[in-house]
């Protein structure tokens, strides 16, 4: 059966649809940033995970595994293996810098590759492991993003060419790695790293190994490295809070997209509102007729933002290989931004019709 | 004769600034259920605003109405508005149709308020009114496809629809030549004698008025002649 909301939208589509975008925009930066945030951070937990060091030592301040400060003496690496209980103690530096393709950070390790494959159970398949300061490895992943192959050459800290020399799997960390020589060397930071690997001895408990070692070192930042993996998305400092300032934001463009459209709408109707407080329609009545087409205008608008959301994702995904992870919880979200933004937008307007003055409307030209 | 319509002593003063226009001092007016009233009279003496005391979209400054046993004056907002949706048609001089809805769109449309929202009215009904005021074949059509006429008929159509207690038409024919005008004025009358549909419209057209069985005459916000008392 035609009705008023579906024809009255079918009466004005491109206003129709920028309303729509509006909502879809707000969806959109919902579903995108947010999942691209747990994407990401699922992804560095995933190489992570793939650690086999118990504990992490690093310097107070450093910011654990998203640090980019080389700011710990290696010499603490025989410090360690004095105390009892640790058997391997291998130091890395993190260097965490600006994506190429202009979004997102990416990581580069500096690890000496021999005791750091064999704790973390690395392997070389293509190649050998990099040795001269101009030299990287990269894992599987890397390779087929970066579309390169041993043998290739790649631009780091500015464009200085580093050499290709092998492929590593599984993944762990940082996708591409270096000699711990090497990153000193670009870093100008000599015999320093960001923090140790530290491996327990089997059977030990971790967090009693940690506690050792922090009586043994005392000054010094001791994490387990199971910590530090659940915790990456509390690590990334004010996430949270931008998340959900950012759902704040979505919602608010939603509702005042929507409000206009529909105050626009009433006003350009005013004479259809005094028509149908002529025929009896209470305010009730013009305030739900109003509400329904919001309403529509949202759902579509939400499909859209939906669609939209994860074509973008798997086109970013394609392009620079950032990975997206959309949740229900904030999928829920934005559905609640899109149909409570447009309902709430609307309100405004549909009040303002409900109580409009029938014989004003009725001669309004 | 039950009466439909009972009007005592209105009074509207219109403010406007700080001036207060008077439109109407002291109108009292008796309509019995099927008559087909017609309210004449110079340009400004009231007319229409007695007519939206009548149909409540209006309150009066002074004065009572009572629609078919129940008081308007005395109702709320909402009552009155409830009371609209309950026994009253409205047609007026042009712009009576939803554009975006056909002919019968506009019909169903009255019928779903008027049944509160609800059902898809009286298919058989529908047909009826739309067979005797002969628009049946355009009831697809949307108002920008249908001629002055036509869509004066529809509107008419739309305000019988749902056996209003009262029709109340605000020059009809006021935007027609005199061949549609002719055509929507014999329509009028068709409901009126068909369904003994209770009709008051205001009207400049002397032939039009005609038409009617009884004449009320305005001036200066006060009712001249009332006409020939209720005719049977
Ligand atoms: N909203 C309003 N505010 C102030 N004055 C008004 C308003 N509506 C009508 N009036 C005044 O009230 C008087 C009666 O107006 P009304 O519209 O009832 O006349 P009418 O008989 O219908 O005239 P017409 O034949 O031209 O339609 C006029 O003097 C008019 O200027
Ligand atoms: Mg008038």
């Amino acid at each position: 059966m035609e009705s008023l909301v579906t024809n009255n939208i079918r009466q004005r589509p491109l206003r129709a649809l920028v309303s729509m975008a509006g909502v879809a925009l707000g969806v959109c930066l919902v579903m995108l940033f947010t999942g691209l945030a747990r994407g990401q951070a699922h992804d560095l937990q995933r190489r992570s995970s793939n650690l086999r060091a118990e504990i992490l030592f690093t310097r107070p301040g450093a910011l654990g595994l998203t640090s980019s400060t080389a700011n710990l003496s290696t010499k603490y690496v025989a410090e360690l293996l004095k105390i009892d209980g640790v058997v391997q103690a291998v130091p890395a530096i993190r260097y965490v810098f600006q994506g190429n393709k202009g979004f997102g950070f990416e990581q580069v390790e500096g690890v000496d590759w021999q005791p750091y494959a064999e704790m973390n159970g690395l392997r070389i398949i293509e190649g050998r492991a990099p040795q001269a300061n101009d030299e990287i490895v990269m894992d599987e992943t890397k390779v087929r993003e970066s579309q390169r192959t041993v043998g290739d050459t790649m631009g780091l800290f500015g464009g200085q060419p580093y050499k290709i020399v092998g492929v590593y799997a599984p993944e762990a960390e940082a996708r591409v790695k270096m000699s711990l020589a090497a990153m000193q060397d670009a870093l100008e930071a000599p015999s320093k790293c960001s923090y140790i690997l530290v491996k327990v001895r089997d059977g030990e408990d971790p967090l009693a190994m940690a506690q050792r070692i922090n009586t043994a070192l005392p000054g010094n930042t001791i994490q387990l490295t199971r910590d530090v993996m659940t915790n990456i998305e509390k690590q990334i400092p004010f996430l949270g809070v931008f998340l959900r300032s950012l759902v704040v934001l979505a919602a608010i463009v939603s509702a005042f997209v929507v409000m206009l459209a529909m105050y626009t709408t009433i006003t350009e109707r005013t004479r259809e509102i005094g028509m149908l407080k002529a025929l009896g329609a209470s305010r009730g009545y013009i305030v739900s007729v109003i509400e329904k087409e919001a309403l529509v205008i949202s759902v579509l608008g939400l499909a859209a933002g939906f669609v939209i959301s994860f074509g973008a994702g798997f086109l970013i995904h394609r392009a620079a290989g950032l990975s997206f992870e959309y949740s229900w919880t904030w999928g829920l979200a934005a559905v609640l931004i899109g149909i409570g933004g447009g309902t709430v937008g609307a309100l405004y307007p549909a009040m303002r019709a409900a109580n409009l003055d029938p014989v004003n409307a009725l001669s309004y030209e | 004769m039950k009466t439909i319509l009972q009007a005592e002593d209105l009074e509207k003063i219109y403010h406007v600034g700080s001036v207060d226009v008077p439109a109407l001092r002291g109108v009292s007016l008796d309509v019995a259920e099927g008559e087909f009233l017609a309210i004449m009279g110079p340009s400004g003496c009231g007319k229409s605003t007695l007519l939206h005391l009548l149909g409540g979209l209006l309150t009066p400054t002074r004065g009572r109405i009572v629609i078919d046993g129940e008081d308007l004056t005395a109702a709320s907002d909402a009552k009155r508005t409830d009371m609209r949706r309950r026994k009253i048609g409205f047609v007026f001089q042009r712009f009576n149709l939803f554009p975006t809805l056909t002919a019968e769109g506009n019909l169903r449309l009255a019928e779903r308020i008027h049944a509160g929202n609800s059902g898809s009215g009286d298919a058989e009904r529908r047909r009826e009114v739309l067979r005797l005021l002969q628009i049946e074949s355009k009831m697809h059509h949307k108002p920008s496809e249908l001629s002055g006429g036509e869509q004066q008929r529809v509107a008419l159509a739309r305000a019988v629809v749902t056996r209003p207690a009262l029709v109340l038409a605000d020059e009809p024919t006021g935007n027609l030549d005199s061949e549609n005008s002719a055509i929507v004025l014999n329509m009028f009358q068709e409901m009126n004698y068909r369904f003994n549909q209770t009709i008051i419209m205001i009207t400049h057209n002397p032939e039009a008025a005609a038409m009617c069985r009884r004449i009320v005459q305005m001036r200066d916000g006060q009712i001249v002649a009332p006409g020939g008392g209720i005719q049977l």
